[in-house]
């Protein structure tokens, strides 16, 4: 049977006869697309204020599913009628639909269900179009429409919402009981006029956000109905925005006040956010200033300083004025306010910070106190060290790295690594961990770190690297063999340290680790915390990294405190001294978090492995670390020298020490799209980022180490080996020596007619063409010349420092002759594995034709060259992806996977 | 989005097989002129606005040429010559050739959705090619009908008689006029406007409406626009670099809408809602560079880069750094804010310190969480800033922005720059404000 609407309104239909009808706790709901990103946030919050009105919720291809919530799941369905089938019987239906969906949404709603009275609509950005034939559907089928692009309807009195968000995520705290009803074409000034009504002492009857698309649905017109016949409701705020006459002529029979802004919007051409909101020539905020006034027979608009009200009501311009105008108005109805008034508007600043200047007074506000609970949550944030990150799915997503897909130059935290590639090692491992760079301080106190734990003799993990090595593995696996064993419970001592010393340290107002000059009050660890930085017994190394640091003159505000403490400092505390000192300046800037820093040991020891273990077991002896004198390496060596040494058995001297860095800077990441990066996301997606305590830092590691090899890191070594073949037997001494004596341009002509030649008769004989290591890009060609911008870079900062590789000026000289000899359609450009190729074999050539150095160790400096830059790059990629991500979030859904037979 | 005048006007009419006048472009040949002169007896030239150019003001702006000579010398008088109205100025870039079309009546026609009747409504007389408004009651009519059976022959002919329309002109209209509904409803417009109309004789004894000049608005949040396949860059003046690049980021997902109020404002103030756009709109005036709309909770990503193109185009120029709007019902705050402090934190070590004041408030889920990371993002920067609650008055709070940009203009821009290590000349603010 066809419902009746009310006879108020014999030309159209309004079923709501009165606002405590609008939301009632007989209401019952159904949610479209209730698992929508919205609704889910929403939905449990209302679900749960309103004693539980949602009977099921539907979004297509999840029938089955629920929506958690406090007070029970509520039950999903494909559409309405299998929901209805199920037996559930409803009367609002509330739409979250994309836009594209809302009108479909509501047709089904209303052809679906015969009892339906009311659809809220909360999605933005619905078209005109769809707008009127909801108008229309809604009128034909007799229920009463609310929205689009609103947020719904609250009844403070009934503890109802539904269909939106209306007193945010605490809806108790705003939603206050009381005789004043809000009717808002903004959802956030619904909220926002209620709580200033609640701070002067006006609590809510039914709270309506209109939405200010073109189509209103439920107007004011039938809301000043609505409003007469609710006996609850004693009074009324209506906040207006121009366009549209829904207010002209308004029989407003309780007095009223009416907030009317966007004079000044006269000057935009187009709207900005509510769609509507946009008027033609008679329908502007003026115009309905007018109206107002006319209607509430006042002549001025309500100011503090021209308080102009009547019994009907008042008309202000200014959000803040509604409390002040509506007690006039209701004060001369002989109506009191609900309750005591809880505060006031006055400006309270619940932050601020001059930073040392001199601001002038009007400016210079004091902070206040908060009102409650955020006082509490201020405090709270007060006394948290360091940034916590909201979690999500970290699949293929990085807060660390990002390749830019045009110039394939990665970033790390907004810095390219073509820049990165200029400082050393040690300040990179730190970087990509800690956001910034490291200081000459910091480096003296990483290179300590390291430089402790390289030498391994006696570690179980240097006897699964030369048992690794012995069975033929690649140094990935070697790496990995070793990495596995340095567990949580081998770096459980330096974590425990560290956070006993930031928890000491954290509210001193200490802002730098370094500043050994900041007055510290007298600290006074407990026994427990001392039990954490010291051991029974002397500990030699704790000992000897402190001797280090004191020689390499590197200050720390937490060594100096470890140096105050009775007792015998383990090096675990020294460790976590050092890493705590590098870290404090970003954990209290809040640019890390405390789990990074607190993680901050286990990823140094992991980095001092992989390059110890890279030495033969035999090489670890106990005054020696690969020949040299560990007092030596403790005192001065740095992270970066100590890596080449690892790799090719010698002390690197300034002219090889640049170039090597460069290049260990150029292979920390190529982008979280990497098999590498992915294998260590992996490592920590399964072990669960959400509870990350059991987070197997080492496991990552180990996952990214088993995402390399040999065509992933290890083809590093094509490129030198097409070098090799190349100037095999030509008498080169010196790669560095531009006057060289050999006809590179020559060699590069002979070479490109060579492989022409092969080219031709590899497509005669079918065969596919091969590939020169090094030589093009799928992104960078096409063009007539075409560059690497990273080669291009590199080629230049070593043009800068008048440094020459003939490696690289080959390269160059090859890509031209292939042009040349009509091989390739344009100037093919040289890659940045060809760089690195140049560079490593550049580095490594005296020893190669001294023949101190064979071909297959060649391959394996080029591997573990990539393993020992790419390292520090997964780190950051694993404490990101601990810090972010969640549990098992890299895995691939079962849609999305394909069988091949 | 708006579309004036033939030259796209009769394109989108033959999408639903209306009659037009005969239109020619700026691109049209001596020969291809004097044939249209020759088949109509003259032509109009009419200057080719992008965007939406209202009648009023446009008096001068038609050249009407019966001859060669007349047509081209009109051409080269409104080729590029400009519109004024109020403090909106547009430049043709271009003329059309409208092939003259003799008539007896002239008909006014629109469609358009009244929100008196909350129905599409279309508005009819025959006495049109004039102002409308100017007509007395009872010689225009606007009537309301359903969308749901849409625009039919008997809404024109009730129309017509209400009117009292010569018989004449009834039969044509009542065939032709319902095709609009299809261009009006089809192709995502909000307003459509044809006038005139003349009726001219098609066939002896017979009078055929003939659109004259076209004006519609398209609906900038239904795909159905893009059915009409008109040229990306024909909205394109609508929007300044700024307005364009935000736009590409406008999802139905977080509202990202911007105007630009005041190129040389000092206060960049992104606003989060309706509401407090129109607020803070009002109460900043000349100081606001933009009006936006950033609420609807946008994702980190797109709050991020909405951002990072604000700060972009005018952090350098900015005084205050005001982020402004009530209590959120739903927009989480922590992630809105930590996306914006983030891009300032980006832009500030991509670009390098700029003398900035900073001046927040809100409230809404994760209000703290936010703000609290805002704090610690401004004092790594050493910015100095204010952040008020949400039972601060947001007029005050826009208030206090204000003395804040008045402060940093006399003298506070150098006091702030000196702290960051800014030379006084280059953090002193070039006159630039626009006079109120």
């Amino acid at each position: 049977m066809k419902k009746q609407g009310i006879q108020a309104f014999p030309n159209y239909f309004v079923g709501v006869d009165s606002l405590a009808q609008l939301a009632t706790r007989k209401d019952r709901i159904c949610v479209l697309n209730i698992l929508g990103g919205e609704s889910r946030t929403v939905t449990p919050i209302s679900h749960a204020y309103s004693g539980g009105n949602v009977l099921f919720g539907t979004s297509p291809g999840r029938a089955g599913q629920v929506l958690e919530t406090a007070v029970g799941d509520i039950p999903v369905y494909n559409n309405v009628r299998e929901g209805m089938e199920a037996g559930h019987r409803f009367n609002v239906g509330v739409v979250y639909l994309p836009p594209a969906g809302v009108r479909d949404g509501v047709a089904e709603l209303i052809r679906v269900n015969s009892d339906l009275e009311k659809v809220i609509i909360l999605t933005e950005k619905v078209s005109v179009h769809d707008a009127r034939e909801i108008r229309a559907l809604g009128q034909q089928g007799n229920v009463d429409v609310f929205g689009a692009n609103c947020l719904g309807i609250a009844d403070s009195w009934n503890h109802v919402r539904f269909g939106g968000a209306l007193g945010g995520d605490k809806p108790e705290e705003t939603l206050r009981k009381g005789c004043i009803a809000i009717y808002s074409n903004s959802g956030n000034f619904t909220t926002t006029i209620a709580n200033y009504l609640g701070l002067s002492g006006w609590g809510t009857t039914t709270l309506v956000s209109s939405g200010k698309d073109v189509y209103i649905h439920y107007a004011p017109a039938e809301w000043a109905h609505g409003l007469a016949n609710d006996a609850r409701s004693k009074g009324a705020v209506m906040y207006v925005e121009p366009g549209g006459y829904y207010e002209q002529d308004l029989n407003l029979t309780k007095p009223t006040v009416a907030c009317v802004v966007g004079r000044w919007k006269a000057k935009l051409t187009r709207a900005v956010g509510h769609a509507g909101a946009i008027a033609g020539s008679g329908d502007d905020a003026a115009a309905k200033e007018k109206w107002c006034m006319d209607q509430f027979g006042v002549d001025e608009i309500f100011t503090p300083d021209n308080p102009v009200v009547s019994a009907q009501g008042a008309v202000v311009i200014n959000i803040s004025h509604i409390p002040a105008a509506l007690t006039e108005v209701m004060a001369l109805n002989g109506v009191e306010p609900d309750f005591p008034p809880e505060g006031n508007l006055e400006l309270k600043p619940w932050f601020g910070n001059n930073q040392g200047i001199k601001l002038p007074t009007e400016l210079d506000l004091p902070i206040v106190k908060a009102l409650s609970p955020y006082d509490d949550q201020i405090a709270a944030i007060g006394k948290s060290v360091g940034t916590s990150y909201p979690r999500q799915s970290m699949k293929d997503s990085s807060g660390c790295s990002i390749m830019d897909a045009k110039t394939q130059v990665t970033k790390i935290f907004g810095r390219s690594i073509l820049d990165l590639s200029s400082l050393p090692l040690e300040s990179n491992a730190c970087m990509v961990l800690l956001e910034q760079d490291n200081g000459p301080n910091d480096n003296a106190l990483m290179n300590t770190a390291i430089a402790a734990y390289v030498n391994m003799m006696g570690d179980p993990a240097l006897a699964a690297a030369d048992a690794a090595r012995a069975a033929g593995n690649a140094p990935n696996s070697v790496l990995a063999a070793a990495t596995s064993i340095l567990g949580p419970k081998a770096v459980d001592g330096a974590r425990k340290a560290a956070d006993v010393l930031i928890d000491l340290f954290a509210h001193l107002g200490l802002m730098d680790g370094t500043d050994t000059k900041f007055k510290l009050p007298v600290i006074k660890p407990t026994k427990e915390q001392l039990a954490a930085l010291t051991g029974e017994s002397a500990d030699p190394k704790a000992l000897a990294m402190l001797d280090a640091i004191r020689k390499r003159k590197a200050s720390s505000v937490f060594t100096d405190f470890l140096h105050g403490i009775k007792g015998h400092i383990t090096a675990d505390a020294v460790l976590a001294a050092i890493t705590t000192t590098i870290a404090w300046s970003p954990l209290m800037r809040k640019r890390v978090s405390r789990l990074t820093v607190y993680n901050l040991p286990w990823y140094i020891r992991c980095h001092a492995l992989m390059i110890g273990v890279t030495v033969p077991g035999k090489e670890h002896k106990k005054d020696k670390f690969n020949g040299i004198p560990m007092k030596q390496i403790m005192e001065s060596w740095t992270m970066t020298e100590l890596a080449y040494l690892a790799l090719a058995n010698e002390k690197p001297t300034p002219e090889i020490l640049f170039p090597f860095q460069v290049l260990l800077g150029l292979l920390i990441s190529n982008g979280v799209g990497t098999i590498s990066a992915q294998g260590a996301k992996g490592g920590v997606a399964a072990d669960g980022p959400e509870s990350p305590e059991r987070v197997q830092i080492n496991k990552s590691m180990v996952g990214f180490l088993t995402h390399t090899g040999f065509a992933h890191g290890g083809n590093g070594y094509e490129g030198i080996q097409f070098l090799i073949e190349n100037f095999k037997g030509r008498g080169l001494d010196d790669a560095a020596n531009p006057k060289h004596g050999l006809d590179l341009k020559q060699m590069a002509e002979a070479y490109a007619t060579a492989f022409g030649d092969d080219k031709k008769a590899r497509k005669v004989a079918g065969e596919s063409v091969r590939n020169i290591p090094g030589v093009n890009h799928p992104v960078f060609k096409g063009k007539v010349v075409n560059k690497d911008p990273r080669e291009v870079f590199i080629d230049e900062l070593f043009k800068k420092r008048n440094e020459y590789n003939i490696f690289h000026d080959f390269y160059q000289n090859v890509a031209q002759a292939l042009f040349d000899a009509g091989v390739t359609k344009n100037v093919f450009c040289v890659n940045i594995d060809a760089v690195i190729a140049a560079l490593l074999l550049k580095l490594l050539w005296p020893r190669y034709i001294s023949g101190d150095y064979s071909e297959a160790s060649l391959e394996t400096a080029a591997f573990t060259a990539f393993l020992f830059g790419r390292m520090t790059g997964c780190a950051g990629e694993i404490d990101d992806h601990m810090n972010r991500g969640r549990n098992m979030d890299t895995r691939t859904p079962a849609s999305k996977v394909s069988y091949v037979s | 989005m708006q579309v004036t005048g033939m030259l796209y006007g009769s394109k989108l009419l033959k999408q639903v097989g209306f009659p037009s006048a005969e239109v020619l472009g700026s691109e049209a040949s001596d020969a291809e002129i004097k044939e249209l002169i020759e088949r109509c007896g003259e032509v109009f030239v009419k200057p080719i606005f992008k965007g939406g150019v209202g009648k009023k003001g446009k008096a001068g702006l038609l050249g009407r040429a019966k001859d060669m000579r007349t047509a081209l010398a009109e051409k080269e008088r409104l080729y590029f010559v400009e519109h004024k109205h109020g403090n909106a100025t547009a430049k043709a870039n271009g003329v059309t050739f409208e092939g003259g079309v003799p008539a007896d009546y002239e008909v006014y026609f629109s469609i358009s959705d009244s929100t008196r009747y909350r129905a599409p409504a279309i508005t009819l007389t025959h006495h049109g090619g004039t102002d409308i408004e100017e007509l007395p009651k009872g010689k225009i009519v606007e009537i309301p009908f359903d969308p749901l059976t849409g625009l039919k022959s008997f809404v024109i002919a009730n129309a017509l008689s209400d009117l009292g329309a010569p018989k004449e002109i009834v039969s044509p209209l009542v065939q032709q006029l319902p095709k609009l509904w299809d261009l009006f409803h089809l192709y995502g417009m909000t307003t459509l406007e044809l006038n005139p109309i003349r009726m001219t004789v098609s066939r002896p004894g017979y009078l055929s409406p003939v659109a004259c000049d076209f004006k519609c608005g398209f609906d900038r949040d239904d795909p159905r626009v893009a059915r009409a396949n008109l040229p990306d860059d024909l909205f394109a003046a609508d929007h300044s670099d700024f307005e364009q690049e935000i736009n590409q980021l406008r999802t139905y997902q977080g509202q990202s809408d911007v105007y630009v109020i005041n190129e040389k404002g000092t206060i960049l103030a992104p606003t989060f809602g309706g509401g407090a756009n129109s607020l803070v709109s009002e109460g900043l005036g000349d100081d606001a560079i933009i009006s936006s709309d950033f609420g609807g909770n946008p994702p980190y990503a797109k709050m991020r880069e909405v951002s990072r193109i604000c700060l972009k185009y005018w952090l350098a120029q900015s005084n205050v750094l005001f982020l402004i709007g009530g209590k959120a019902n739903n927009t989480d705050i922590y992630i809105t804010f930590r996306a914006i402090a983030d891009s300032l934190r980006e832009h500030f070590s991509e670009h390098g310190p700029a003398p900035l004041y900073v001046v927040i408030g809100r409230g809404g889920p994760q209000v703290i969480r936010g703000m609290g990371y805002f704090k610690d993002t401004l004092d790594a920067l050493r910015l100095p800033y204010r952040i008020f609650g949400f039972d601060s008055a947001m007029t005050d709070v826009v208030h206090y922005a204000q003395k804040a940009d008045e402060w940093m203009e006399n003298g506070g821009r150098v006091e702030v720059g000196k702290l960051l290590g800014i030379p006084a000349d280059d953090a002193r603010v070039k006159p630039r404000k626009a006079k109120k």
